[in-house]
């Protein structure tokens, strides 16, 4: 199958699944994982195994309706011959996915660069320097990588890798902290009066930056609960299932779940009435809104804020010692 | 002791009228910093030559026409070319008094082409410069304090906050309504966009250079040393542009939930024009409370005029014309029997609504003259002139280079070629 007709399915079928955020990422995986096949008769039969995994949202399973691509190769064999193909073929994929949709991502955080396409050994190389070196860049890959999820070849690699991130933040328990000041300032979107602090000037006047205000502080904050408690599962909402089948976390965290449900689900119902536009897909116009929606939302907010506060308490060490 | 007097008391006209003068300097870093890099040698070389016009205009008839005698209803009509000649019974020198007086006829001019920038050609200065000075500062300085007929009402503006500045921020008003926003300010759907400044600091600057002039400005206007009074002004002066700063960030916070800084520099000074009118007749309390609601109403004036889709580049309507407006009224509430040398006492101290009607009136007239005739004047200019406005191109290029010839910060755009050139 073509890109192009790949695209044109995409397209045709699109509107079949758009009404749940489950069955939208379902679809997006099924899309990727076509390129996937495409690239791969393009570039003829690797030298060994590998595996293909996305992270970012995609990593998550909560890509909205359209969003840039993330993702990376891990290959068993560290070999020059291997290296030359998985690049090539990164590349193949990288193409291949802008083509049919998702834009390149601005980060650079694609297989086609060498910094995510790997032999198994390098990356276990690279994991340990992002762990000890702690520099904003390196623990900013670190937090993306966390979100990796494996779409095609072999599911161990990752779950390997995301072992010594465990062990090392079990014997070195001060890094959750450092990783806590990566995503501790949060653009706030509900101001002193409990009204929205929406976008004054430019095109987003009267909009709240969502991605920013509304699903960093839950994603950011259940990823680095999920680390410290040595939780696999990539999803925002299965690592707040798991992090609540734990005794710490059952009171704090059983209102989160719902809460981002919501989230997942004004974005969705929000995009489909709007223009494909990636720069504009972040903000959510308050006016669009009904009156309980926008006090919905400004809950929604709010308990952002409250679970950022409750997660800075955990990794300092403040309560459940 | 009469003649010591008479020397220490123009000794400080004099030191005041500098610090004035030198308030030019500082209203070029802060427009020079509010607006874009291209027009920043425009607007400091244009702040030179207008002060200077406006300087010749005033010794040719603005004092006249202000302080002369024969006065009808609108103008004094003595005095042109002003000789230096020394007036019968004056405390101080005369000519110290004329440059005094000058130097706020200038900061006035100033105000009013806040309104003008980024887009007004040259020539709009020129002419206007002459025009304003002639026929629309004199008159309402001759009403408030040239023996005028709200001078007779007893008005209340110690230093100008109506006079100076609400006057210059009706011109600017007319002129942004007129030469309409800069290209790229609003958007189709309504919204606007931030048309950042290219300094912060040389905008900060511009205040701080701003709020030492202002000791000259306010504690200036009391003409004489005796019993060192000017002290007092210049303790309420400071007092207030301190609240306005401290206001402007809490409302800022609150509403924004960020500590902007435009809105703080903003709010110090809406703070110092406030307290102008007000400096001599309140207790530092009132000051303190004066600035502060200066502050915060700076910063939903600014929104206001935004929404009203009018484009005020370096925010003058907010804080010379809403500040100087409340300014104005404050005296009405504040003034005490003891410090109300000139009118009556305020509301807040047993004096009833009288001086608040009195100030209201006198505020409402002399806006609403300052904004019919600078609208009138400027849009005859458009006709003669065939507009105000520099063309699509020449704005897009910047003032620097289609008024004047030369960048401000040529090596910010000469292109690498020439750079090359100049190099080898």
């Amino acid at each position: 199958m073509s890109y192009t007709s790949i695209k044109e399915w995409r397209d045709s079928e699109w509107n079949r699944h758009d009404q749940s955020s489950h069955a939208l990422n379902a679809f997006h995986d099924e899309i990727m994982k076509k390129v996937f096949d495409t690239a791969f008769e393009t570039c003829g039969a690797p030298p060994c195994r590998y595996s293909w995994f996305v992270m970012g949202s995609a990593g998550r399973f909560e890509q909205a309706i359209i969003s840039d691509q993330d993702h990376g190769l891990i290959y068993e064999t560290d070999s020059e011959e291997a290296r030359q193909y998985f690049m090539k073929f990164g590349k193949e994929l990288a193409d291949g996915l802008n083509e049919v949709g998702y834009p390149y991502c601005d980060g650079n955080v694609m297989s086609s660069n060498s910094v995510w396409c790997k032999s198994k050994s390098k990356w276990n190389e690279q994991l340990t320097h992002w762990l000890k070196e702690e520099s904003f860049e390196s623990i900013r890959f670190l937090l993306i990588f966390y979100d990796a999820r494996v779409l095609k070849g072999e599911k161990e690699y990752i779950a390997e890798l995301k072992q010594t991130v465990h062990d090392y933040i079990k014997k070195n328990p001060h890094f959750l902290e450092r990783l806590l000041e990566n995503t501790q300032h949060v653009k706030k979107a509900v101001g002193f009066f409990h009204q929205f602090l929406t976008e004054t000037h430019g095109s987003h006047a009267g909009s709240i930056d969502l991605k920013q205000s509304g699903f960093f502080p839950y994603v950011n904050n259940i990823r680095l609960l999920a680390m410290k408690e040595s939780i696999d599962a990539t999803s925002t909402l299965s690592r707040i299932e798991e992090l609540t089948r734990l005794l710490n976390y059952q009171q704090e965290l059983n209102w989160c779940a719902a809460e981002f449900e919501k989230l997942l689900h004004y974005r969705l119902q929000y995009h489909k009435k709007m223009t494909e536009n990636y720069d504009d897909i972040h903000y959510l116009n308050i006016k669009e809104l009904s009156k309980d929606e926008r006090k919905d939302m400004k809950q929604i907010l709010l308990n952002g804020q409250k679970l950022q506060d409750y997660t800075q308490s955990v990794i300092k060490g403040t309560i459940h010692r | 002791m009469e003649e010591i007097m008479f020397s220490l008391n123009s000794v400080w006209l004099v030191l005041g009228a500098l610090l004035v003068i030198l308030m030019q300097g500082g209203f070029i870093l802060l427009e020079a910093g509010s607006t874009r890099m291209k027009n920043a040698g425009h607007i400091a070389g244009k702040t030179v030559f207008t002060f200077g016009l406006a300087s010749i205009v005033f010794w040719a008839v603005g004092y006249g026409f202000i302080f002369g005698g024969n006065s009808n209803f609108f103008i004094g009509l003595s005095d042109f070319f002003y000789s230096g000649e020394q007036a019968d019974g004056m405390p101080y020198s005369t000519a110290a008094f004329f440059l005094f007086q000058l130097a706020f006829a200038g900061i006035s001019l100033t105000i009013a082409f806040g309104g003008f920038a980024e887009r007004a050609k040259l020539s709009a200065y020129l002419v206007f410069a002459i025009l304003f000075s002639v026929i629309v500062y004199p008159v309402v300085a001759h009403w408030i304090w040239g023996g005028g007929w709200l001078a007779e009402h007893g008005k209340q503006d110690f230093a100008g906050s109506t006079v100076v500045h609400l006057t210059g921020a009706m011109a600017a008003f007319a002129a942004t309504i007129l030469l309409k926003p800069r290209i790229g300010k609003f958007n189709k759907n309504g919204t606007s966009n931030n048309i950042f400044g290219h300094n912060q600091v040389y905008t900060a600057l511009g205040v701080i250079v701003l709020w030492v002039g202002w000791f000259g400005f306010n504690g200036g206007s009391t003409f004489v040393v005796d019993d060192g009074f000017f002290g007092f002004v210049a303790l309420n002066t400071n007092l207030a542009a301190g609240a306005g700063a401290v206001a402007a960030l809490i409302i800022s916070w609150m509403v924004l939930g960020k500590s902007d800084i435009p809105t703080i520099l903003n709010g110090a000074l809406a703070g110092l024009v406030a307290i102008t009118a007000s400096c001599a007749f309140v207790e530092t309390w009132a000051a303190v409370l004066i600035g502060f609601v200066a502050g915060i109403l700076v910063f939903y004036s600014v929104k206001f005029f935004d929404r009203l889709k009018v484009d005020d580049p370096i925010y003058a309507l907010s804080v010379h014309g809403a500040a100087g407006v409340w300014g104005t009224l404050s005296t009405g509430l504040f003034a005490t029997p003891e410090l109300a040398t000139v009118g009556k006492p305020g509301l807040f101290y047993g004096g009833g609504f009288s001086q608040l009607g009195v100030q209201a009136m006198g505020v409402s007239v002399s806006a609403l003259y300052a904004f019919v005739v600078s609208f009138a004047l400027l849009y005859a200019m458009k006709k003669v002139m065939k507009g105000l406005r520099v063309s699509e191109e020449e704005e897009i290029i910047g003032l620097d280079v289609s008024e004047h010839g030369n960048y401000g910060y040529p090596e910010a755009f000469i292109t690498n070629e020439e750079k090359n050139r100049i190099a080898n």
